[in-house]
């Protein structure tokens, strides 16, 4: 056999390789419907419940953290993360989790937010106070 | 709609506007002009190109008016223009005006606008013959980049962003703010209520920011002069000799864009941003993709240069390269990564714009291969496998399929988009690209290390199994060391594999060095460069591989058996004030606080001890956070640097007030005050009596007959006595002294607080009689107690990467030098076939 041959053989072969390493590996987006259902971790959107408490307490646990978020099927749950509360999680417009569910309660193991500073079009700030201030 | 609006500055953002308009329309013009410049066959040609020149000298002084105009706007904080109210804010230092330049999508447009002009002009300088196709396609270049500035409507909608928007377009005020609507008067002076802009995200506001963006838009920028050399040599036939002047381009080109994407490895690394030097986030991955791709095209260059061989793969490779720049703009910049990427530019809505920027340098690369395809000098002969071209020929491929990788799995989301599937990013994206990654470095560092013990044409092959062989024993063997002591031989087996090959690689190439030393000096480039690579796949495998968390915590309350078992361990440990812990290796003690508005210092001491208990290290670190009321609490770790390992401290949570609260909240009342601590003990005690309390004692050395309390007079019958406190915990000592004090015949008593301790001393009554006196001991319950939550983290032998990138821009310089003395030595006519030293019998055509 030719080397050319040969090479583009390895080369074909890499290419199949990488992709099967992908499809082995990629997860799949769900709902916490699906969590239920699935084996493994699952990525999950959603948006945070704003009504329902975040909970960290760093004197009882610095490395928990739950709160509860709708699903974009609009099913509610419960999410633990094991770390403490990300930065500006409050803010977060939308929320992508990575986990699985156990025992009722999702656990988190990656949360990825959009904040609205960064992704929407931003608030303008118009104070009270510099309102009255130029009030003519 | 109003004509007049109070305040506003319309001057710099037309003059702007102009500016970009006529960077756009020179830009074209010289497209067109250097067009017809290679294809008159008139005799007009010269004029065309007089024309051309002119046109990119123009676009290069607009896109520097662009520049000048945005800078006055940000400088000046005329936050009636959308870019300065969203990018900078009136407290912005000005070093970091010049880094809100690139915050957004525009300003890094602009950047990359400006490299291109730059190198546009030095070609127009140096290109000689190949001024007017080279040119053709770069101006061409230009002109799409400036399209993505103009910011102007044709057909109802909007071609490309503008940073000369001004706010009152760019957003709705009267439906933000519903006074404007009710009141159109007050709208007609909007600018008065817009006091600041939005700032700098603190994240960015770091001297990397400044030097960073520059360096790597210098880099994709110059990736697309080897792609217009490649089109030009395809579009005039001139097949071989566009290699030549092409390959100093393209070293340039990957060492600034390397340079570039380390740097800002470095800065994640140092802001832990990413959580570590390299994340394989899809911006990294975007910025990586063209420069593997460029790597194996300048060493197929080589090889062509060389020997003739790999012709195809050499104009494959640069042309693919410069399609992968603009791809991966299309990526970082189109909003399509989406869920996967929070690094991402903002979408600013040029999806097809973009896409089309991509498609137009695309399809022109592929139909100028296919139309030329019979006339290309592919060499029908193969090459010898005992040679150096063969092997490089390999390794570019290689270093093709690593990035092919890259590009298959950062691609997900669009793949969702064009064949509506709905998969996921892998849920460990870090361990599937580090596997095949590492992979493809065992293939590419075994071929560097191994092509150096081959000769180009034919190497005799028994020579060369022996050196290869003896090196390979001795790579085997300082592998075999460096894998036990790292501890790299607990993960995967393709990391050692890796080990080895790297460390071949350098051995090898030391090899090469020590002969460049000897006389063959040219050589010592390549050796330099490769050598500094191989010290980067070395210092990446020992870093990433056996970086730890060193803030384990397995302490914490049990939320759920579920809970506990799965995320044992812990990362996070919580450090109350003075109170020491042992964390690793060490003993932590967060100690106290200093502000430096808006960056709030913790002051973490670290003790090491020795087998007896001896304190054997102590430094301290000073992890910063600031509490940012529109982007939360952004924290900033601080660094030991080791020689051979770096330890990281990083606040995760604290409970620090907003930067712009007033700092002192001594204006509650006494009563208000006790609910911050547990209800009070008394103590009846004599002097030298010592109470217990749950963190320490208090020892009562004696009373002060004259003490004195501020602002308080004292009557000639009035009383006020201290009580000389003593206060010992955790091995620290404090001072207090409460005092009683009887004036007009009321009694009254003045406590003080040790916040160092969490406690709140009174004296309330002295017994004379019995010679007692009455302490109250208020104490701070735990979670009033000033805490920290943090993290820290270990990375062993970092500075084999960092070193090893210095080391290969070394090479990379010496090749450039290399590269260019060459080309003077060329005579310049066209059509040579002579154009290496070494004989090449095996060219074809």
């Amino acid at each position: 056999m030719k080397k050319s041959s040969i090479i583009g053989l390895v080369v074909i072969a890499i290419a199949i390789a990488v992709i099967i390493g992908l499809y082995s590996n990629a997860s799949s987006y769900g709902s916490f419907a699906d969590a239920k259902k699935a084996s493994g971790e699952l990525h999950v959107i959603g948006y945070l419940d704003k009504q329902k408490e975040l909970y960290y307490d760093a004197a009882k646990d610095a490395n928990y953290f739950s709160f509860y978020m709708k699903d974009k099927k609009g099913e509610e749950c419960k999410v633990v993360f094991p770390g403490t509360k990300p930065q500006d999680f409050e803010r977060s417009e939308q929320i992508v989790l990575v986990g699985e569910m156990v025992n009722g309660e999702f656990h988190a193991s990656h949360i990825q937010m959009k904040c609205p500073s960064k992704y929407t079009q931003d608030k303008v700030d118009i104070t009270e106070a510099s309102a009255k201030k130029a009030d003519i | 709609m109003d004509t007049a609006f109070k305040g506003e500055h319309l001057f710099p953002g037309q003059l702007g506007q102009f500016f970009i308009v006529l960077s756009f329309g020179s830009a074209l013009l010289a497209a067109i002009s250097y067009y017809f410049a290679t294809t008159d066959k008139t005799g007009l040609n010269n004029s065309w190109r007089r024309l051309g020149r002119i046109a990119y000298i123009t676009n290069l002084a607009s896109v520097v008016g662009i520049g000048v105009s945005l800078f006055y706007i940000i400088f000046n904080h005329l936050f009636e223009y959308h870019y300065a109210w969203e990018h900078s804010s009136k407290s912005l230092p000005v070093y970091y005006i010049i880094s809100s330049y690139w915050e957004g999508q525009e300003g890094s447009f602009w950047l990359w606008c400006f490299w291109q002009g730059v190198l546009g002009n030095i070609l127009i300088w140096r290109a000689k013959s190949w001024e007017s196709p080279v040119m053709t396609v770069i101006s061409l270049s230009q002109a799409l980049l400036a399209s993505m500035l103009l910011g102007i409507e044709i057909f109802g909608s909007r071609i490309g962003s503008s940073p000369f928007i001004l706010l009152r377009e760019a957003i709705d005020l009267r439906a933000q703010a519903p006074i404007f609507a009710s009141r159109p008067d007050m709208y007609h002076n909007y600018l008065s209520y817009i006091t600041d802009g939005n700032g700098l995200n603190p994240l960015l506001q770091n001297y990397w920011m400044v030097i960073h963006p520059p360096t790597l838009f210098l880099g994709f920028a110059s990736m697309v002069v080897p792609f217009a050399y490649a089109i030009a040599g395809l579009w005039q036939k001139r097949y071989k000799e566009w290699v030549q002047p092409a390959i100093s381009y393209a070293l340039f080109a990957v060492m600034v864009l390397g340079t570039g994407v380390i740097m800002g490895s470095f800065w994640a690394y140092e802001s832990l941003n990413f959580g570590g030097f390299w994340a394989w986030d899809p911006v990294e991955n975007a910025a990586l993709i063209p420069w593997l791709t460029l790597i194996g095209g300048v060493h197929v260059m080589i090889v062509y240069k060389n020997t003739g061989h790999s012709y195809f793969t050499a104009t494959f490779l640069v042309l693919i390269s410069f399609v992968l720049v603009l791809y991966a703009s299309f990526l970082t910049r189109s909003g399509v990564l989406g869920d996967t990427s929070v690094h991402a530019f903002t979408d600013l809505g040029m999806f097809w714009h973009l896409v089309t920027d991509v498609a137009v340098f695309f399809v022109i690369a592929v139909v100028l291969v296919i139309i030329r395809w019979k006339e290309l000098p592919i060499d029908k002969k193969e090459e010898e496998t005992y040679s150096r071209e063969f092997w490089m020929f390999v390794g570019a491929v290689f270093l093709a399929l690593s990035c092919l990788q890259l590009v298959i799995v950062t691609s997900i989301p669009v793949w969702n988009k064009m064949f509506g599937t709905n998969i996921a990013p892998p849920n460990n994206p870090v361990t599937l690209y580090n596997v095949f990654q590492a992979a493809f470095a065992v293939v590419v560092a075994l071929l560097a290390g191994v092509t150096q013990f081959l000769k180009y044409k034919k190497t005799d092959s028994g020579k060369f199994y022996i050196t290869g062989a003896v090196y390979l024993a001795l790579a085997v063997l300082i592998t075999a060391l460096v894998v036990y002591v790292s501890g790299i031989y607990r993960l995967r087996i393709v990391f050692s594999l890796t080990m080895l090959a790297a460390i071949y690689m350098v051995l090898s190439n030391i090899k090469v060095l020590t002969d460049a030393f000897k006389g063959k000096i040219k050589l010592a480039g390549s050796a330099v460069a490769h050598i500094g690579f191989a010290l980067i796949l070395v210092g990446a495998v020992i870093a990433a591989g056996t970086s730890k968390v060193v803030s384990i915590n397995n302490t914490g309350e049990q939320y759920s058996a579920e809970f506990a078992k799965r995320n044992d361990p812990k990362e996070n440990i919580m450090l109350y004030k003075n109170t020491p812990i042992k964390m690793g290796d060490y003993v932590v003690t967060y100690i106290g606080d200093s502000i430096a508005m808006p960056n709030h210092y913790f002051k973490v001491d670290y003790k090491r001890m020795d087998a007896s208990g001896k304190v054997v290290e102590e430094f301290m670190l000073k992890p910063n956070s600031q509490a940012n009321r529109k982007m939360g609490l952004v924290s900033s770790p601080d660094t030991k640097h080791y020689l051979l390992h770096d330890l990281y401290t990083h606040v995760t949570m604290a409970p620090i007030k907003f930067d712009d609260d007033p700092q002192n909240d001594d204006a509650h009342s006494e009563a208000e005050d006790d609910k911050n601590y547990d209800p009070p003990i008394s103590h009846d005690i004599a002097i030298g009596d010592t109470i217990r309390y749950r963190e320490g004692y208090i020892v009562l050395e004696g009373l002060n007959k004259n003490a004195h309390v501020e602002n308080i007079q004292l009557a000639k019958n009035d009383i006020a006595v201290g009580a000389q406190l003593k206060i010992v915990t955790n091995g620290r000592a404090f001072t207090a002294e409460p005092v009683y004090m009887i004036k007009n015949g009321s009694m009254f008593d003045f406590s003080r607080k040790i916040d160092d301790a969490g406690l709140k001393l009174r004296f309330t009554k002295i017994d004379p009689k019995a010679g007692k006196m009455t302490i109250m001991v208020y104490q701070q319950p735990e979670n009033r107690r000033p805490y920290i939550v943090m993290k820290a983290i270990e990375f062993p032998y970092i500075n084999f990467f960092w070193s090893g990138t210095i080391i290969m821009v070394i090479g990379f310089v010496l090749s450039i030098r290399r590269r260019n003395k060459e080309l003077k030595t060329v005579p310049a006519a066209p059509q040579t076939h002579k154009i290496s030293k070494r004989p090449s019998p095996q060219q074809v055509g």
